[in-house]
């Protein structure tokens, strides 16, 4: 991290960085410094917050990868937000768009050695100096972070951090048994969480919901990020969820359309939420009108279709190089398809007898 | 004036596996599926062939009518350009039509199949990235 303040004056984008690692030294001065320690896809993690505000809302659901260690970490995240510390954002040299109902646009800056990425809407504010694995994130408010979020945090942060280190943010699921599972892909609405979730409840390891750190091997792996997921009030009716398991804000409106709440893995399931997972198989889902999950192998296209358009449309930063990581995926493991039948009970033990059968 | 030759175009990631192109167009969130003879055309496309020269590399490579598999090039090549998967290349490229198999060891020529998958762009539409181009200067978005 000392190599990318050297570079500062040669960087625009550093420069910027900089400046608002300026402002975070003068929000933990306001309001003191909450530190932890947690380890993501096998790489050590700092985490520093301005006071304890945001701290409180974004730590939770990392709290299974919390690692007790003291030396120079690989990636380092510091966060503040405006209202708790009175510490505002450098002015941004660009102009972020309204953000029109039901839409977040996201203005991002890339420099050689950095990238800002600031959304409308959220006014959620990241930037990150991936090869040094520093990265600064800046909110309005706590009360204005917004559910996807809480769902996943620090997510443009960690991608952008981790992908330097050919770790890759993707857009699936994994659950498995004794170490070894599966991949759960599909775009929104696909049925991921449901699924992710009913496995867990029927006794499986759980790594992700939605979203998970691949690592494409040999063997592939899949590291684990948040513990939480997000379900719809139909899914967690159809899992017999009660209102006690779900998270105290309640169901909110996604920008994808329909209301989803929290829930948190590892108190419906304790014991099962993992931090790895090698992963045998790769499964697209799709919901249907099926009375009964029907499960078939297709060819690693098909695989490939069910994975790569939705993660690369949502991580969209060194796409070419996250589609080949996903492409050998696919030619190591064997890919199926899965159309969901209403009943989640039945759908995890599809899961859980192609597990068996590949793990 | 020479024939023109063509690239993929940039805003176009794409992998092939298993006998089939997946591309994906981070301009506005489509994807593409792209099979039969299509991964073969579409790989001298990666090296700037003109349509004359995918002609004859793919009549020299399949068994088949050869008109009917010029006819099929520029029928994708049409497609590719209309869904905006390639554009014309300004350098000269460096496709030039190899040598193929021996006859009798050809593969029936198969016409390529395009598919087009649009169910991914209304997220792309919630989710813009505007990216900021500093070489035009800031403040201003990337077109």
């Amino acid at each position: 991290m000392e190599g990318a303040r050297a570079n500062d004056r040669e960087d625009a984008g550093l420069e910027y960085l900089a400046a608002l690692r300026q402002r975070f030294r003068i929000a933990t001065e306001a309001r003191g410094t909450n530190e932890s320690r947690i380890e993501i896809g096998g790489l050590s993690l700092r985490l520093r917050f301005a006071g304890p505000a945001l701290a409180e809302v974004l730590l939770p659901p990392f709290e299974h990868l919390v690692a007790e260690e003291s030396g120079e970490p690989d990636m380092a995240i510091d966060v503040f937000d405006v209202e708790s510390t009175g510490v505002k954002p450098p002015p941004l040299p660009w102009p972020v768009p309204e953000a029109s109902p039901g839409t977040q646009p996201v203005v991002r800056w890339s420099s050689e050695d950095a990238c800002v990425l600031a959304a409308a809407g959220s006014g959620a504010l990241t930037a990150a100096a991936p090869a040094s694995g520093e990265a600064l994130f800046c909110l309005r408010s706590v009360a204005s972070v917004p559910l996807s979020e809480r769902a996943a945090p620090l997510r443009d942060a960690l991608q952008m951090l981790t992908s330097s280190r050919r770790l890759w943010m993707t857009h699936a699921g994994a659950v498995g048994r004794n170490g070894a599972g599966v991949l759960l892909a599909g775009r929104g609405g696909s049925g991921k969480s449901t699924l992710a979730v009913s496995c867990a409840l029927a006794g499986m390891e759980f790594v992700a919901d939605d979203y998970l750190l691949l690592e494409s091997g040999p063997p592939p792996v899949a590291h684990a990020m948040q513990s939480t997921a997000k379900l719809t009030a139909d899914s967690a009716a159809r899992l017999g969820l009660g209102r006690e398991a779900i998270d105290r804000a309640g169901f909110e409106p996604t920008l994808e359309g329909p209301y989803k709440a929290l829930v948190e893995v590892g108190a419906l399931a304790p014991g099962l939420v993992r931090r790895q997972l090698r992963i045998g198989a790769l499964v697209g889902l799709s919901v249907a009108a099926v009375a009964r999950p029907e499960l078939r192998p297709v060819g690693p296209a098909s695989g490939l279709r069910a994975l790569a358009p939705s993660t690369i449309m949502q991580m969209r930063s060194r796409s070419a190089t996250l589609l080949g990581a996903l492409r050998e995926l696919v030619g190591a493991v064997p890919s199926y398809e899965l159309r969901l039948c209403p009943d989640p009970g039945a759908n995890a033990a599809v899961i859980a007898g192609l597990v068996d059968e590949v793990g | 004036m020479s024939e023109p030759r063509f690239r993929i175009a940039a805003e176009i990631v794409h992998e092939t596996v298993d006998g089939e192109v997946i591309a994906i167009d981070l301009g506005n969130g489509s994807y593409y599926s792209l099979a039969g003879s299509g991964p073969a055309i579409w790989e001298l496309l990666g090296e700037g062939a003109s349509e004359a020269q995918l002609g004859e590399a793919l009549a020299g490579r399949f068994e088949g009518d050869r008109a009917t598999i010029e006819a099929e090039v520029t029928r994708l090549l049409g497609e590719l350009r209309e869904n905006g998967l390639i554009a014309e290349a300004e350098d000269a490229g460096r496709a030039a039509a190899e040598a193929g198999p021996p006859a009798a060891e050809r593969e029936p020529f198969e016409a390529p199949r395009l598919e087009r998958y649009t169910d991914m762009k209304d997220y792309f539409l919630l989710d813009p990235i505007h990216e900021v181009n500093p070489a035009a200067g800031w403040p201003r978005p990337a077109a």
